[in-house]
């Protein structure tokens, strides 16, 4: 318990410090947990305590995902989302993917180290594009929609890795069953969820964190994957009032989102031994491959060089989802491997957002006096 | 001039207009509770920003629709355009030595100037509709309704330093 309160005080300064230099706090929280944990001091370790708090964390993130992910939405706009969702899905998986099975992982693990190398943070990107305000720039449209389909590759990764290996039909029945029943509540039972979120009492939070807390114990129950079903009941959810969940919800997010990170760092075991090699080429190609992808979506969306590059500055921080999928299907070293994958993109890609625009100033003004220059007498 | 309005998962709602000189100005009302706005020139590439607190962005609103702003006073004019163009202007005013402990009936408001004092702002509470034998306090600030006409009488026969 010492070791809990100690990761908590830590995690307080570096949240402290992170905000007054306003760059993300998520790597300053690994790499806390990274010191304090198995790897550093060995201050703290993580126990039945600590291990429900993280797994609140996650559930608390997907859940808040499910509440955003407005399937309408997605739907009314198909070519907006699908065209830069592709692009981004094939080249950055695909680098991630070829990248990890030559540095010698297996099929399954090079799927995983993929898919992280391949989700950006969306909570880096979002609270970035606002901080540094270039929301109103043309490319912040395609960025959002960008997130928004990684995020539903997501779910589809979540079910492809956890449906192996049961038997499919009778796996995808259950699901089916599930989305059902939970849509049906939030179909029906609309004018009674949205009474209860109305209070000013204890009521709301106390719905919210317990329809969370339900779910994953029924899905547990079902033997569907949890976090797959806590993102259908916050899509479910988010057909009858989104804002007031998300507003009950947050505290919890928060709290617990920190503790998961915290906690990632500290399970973090360098026992099966660090390849500093294998570590620097997967972040240096995450890098390198965001910039490919962006520049692709930068000259098919909005047909300009330029738009890439910010798409691409804005763009190369990995985050919650890539832990997440960490936490879940790594193994040790997929876990190291993904932790400095984290560390090192969002901390270039809070460096990038902030200074796209005196690169896009440097780069126009060259080739400007490059175009003076050739101008004929 | 065309006005937008988009929202865009996580991140709020935007609404844009693009004004009849071809400039656009786009206001964000993000999840956070910050208001952002961006104005961007005709034929410019970067748009200039300005990030606000909602009382920040009220006062700019009332800036925009005309109303006259003093250091601490302010006043908003609502124009119901559906009604003959009737344009109505609450001003709040803090009270002035000359009318503390006098009663709303005594220094005969609505006789003189026409207005009406719709609230009245004590020590953080607010007094609603107050009656005629309301007293004014020291420190008080009161919420007064009428036509500009009326409340520049109010503030010349009632208000006096």
């Amino acid at each position: 318990m010492e070791g809990f309160i100690i990761a908590l005080f830590v995690c307080m300064v570096l949240a402290l410090i992170s905000k007054y230099l306003s760059i993300p706090a998520i790597p300053f929280y690994i790499l806390a947990g990274v010191i304090l944990g198995k790897a550093g001091l060995g201050v703290v370790h993580s126990d039945e305590i600590s291990r429900f708090f993280s797994e609140m964390g996650l559930l608390f993130l997907l859940f808040f995902m499910g509440l955003e992910l407005k399937l309408e939405r997605i739907i009314a706009n198909p070519s907006k989302v699908l065209k830069g969702g592709f692009i981004g899905l094939t080249i950055d998986m695909g680098i991630g993917f070829i990248a990890a099975y030559l540095l010698g992982f297996s099929l399954m693990e090079s799927f995983i180290v993929g898919a992280a190398f391949y989700i950006t943070s969306t909570a880096i990107v979002i609270t970035s594009l606002i901080e540094n305000r270039k929301l109103m720039f043309k490319e912040t449209e395609t960025i959002i929609w960008v997130t928004i389909f990684e995020d539903i590759v997501l779910i589809v990764i979540l079910a492809l890795l956890s449906a192996s290996d049961q038997n499919l039909l009778f796996f995808f029945a259950k699901i089916a069953l599930a989305l059902v029943f939970m849509y049906g509540i939030s179909y029906y039972g609309k004018e009674f969820l949205v009474s209860i979120l109305d209070r000013d009492d204890e009521l709301p939070i106390l719905f919210t964190f317990a329809a969370v807390l339900t779910t994953a114990s029924f899905a547990l129950f079902l033997g569907i994957p949890e976090t797959l079903m806590v993102i259908a009941l916050g899509a479910a959810l988010a057909t009858t009032d989104p804002d007031a969940f998300e507003q009950h919800a947050r505290p919890f997010k928060d709290v617990f989102l920190v503790l998961f990170f915290v906690f990632f760092g500290i399970t973090i075991d360098f026992s099966g031994g660090i390849n500093w090699f294998i570590i620097a080429v997967i972040c240096s190609l995450a890098i390198v491959s965001k910039l490919i992808s962006g520049m692709i979506i930068g000259l098919t969306i909005h047909g300009s060089a330029l738009s890439g590059l910010e798409i691409w500055s804005n763009t190369i921080s990995r985050g919650e989802f890539s832990i997440a999928l960490a936490v879940l299907y790594g193994s040790p070293v997929i876990a190291t491997t993904i932790a400095a994958l984290v560390i090192v993109t969002s901390i270039v890609g809070s460096f990038t957002a902030k200074y796209s625009t005196w690169l896009r100033r440097g780069i126009v003004s060259r080739s400007r006096k490059k175009a003076l220059m050739h101008r004929p007498h | 001039m065309t006005l937008r309005s988009l929202n865009l998962p996580g991140v709020g709602t935007k609404y844009e207009f693009e004004t009849d000189k071809g400039d656009t100005v786009a206001i964000f009302f993000t999840k956070t509770g910050i208001i952002q706005m961006y104005t961007l020139q005709k034929g410019c590439k970067t748009p200039s920003a300005a990030e606000m607190s909602p009382v920040e962005a009220r006062r700019l609103g009332n800036i925009l629709t005309g109303a006259i702003i003093e250091a601490d006073q302010e006043s908003v004019e609502i124009a119901f355009s559906a009604l003959a163009d009737l344009r109505i202007t609450i001003h709040t005013f803090f009270v002035t030595p000359a009318v503390v402990g006098k009663t709303i009936e005594e220094l005969q408001i609505r006789a003189k100037t026409g207005t009406t004092v719709i609230a009245v702002c004590r020590h953080d509470r607010n007094i609603i509709n107050p009656p005629p034998t309301f007293a004014f306090e020291k420190g008080d600030a009161a919420l007064v309704i009428g036509e500009s006409d009326q409340i520049k009488t109010f503030e010349r026969e009632i208000m006096v330093n």
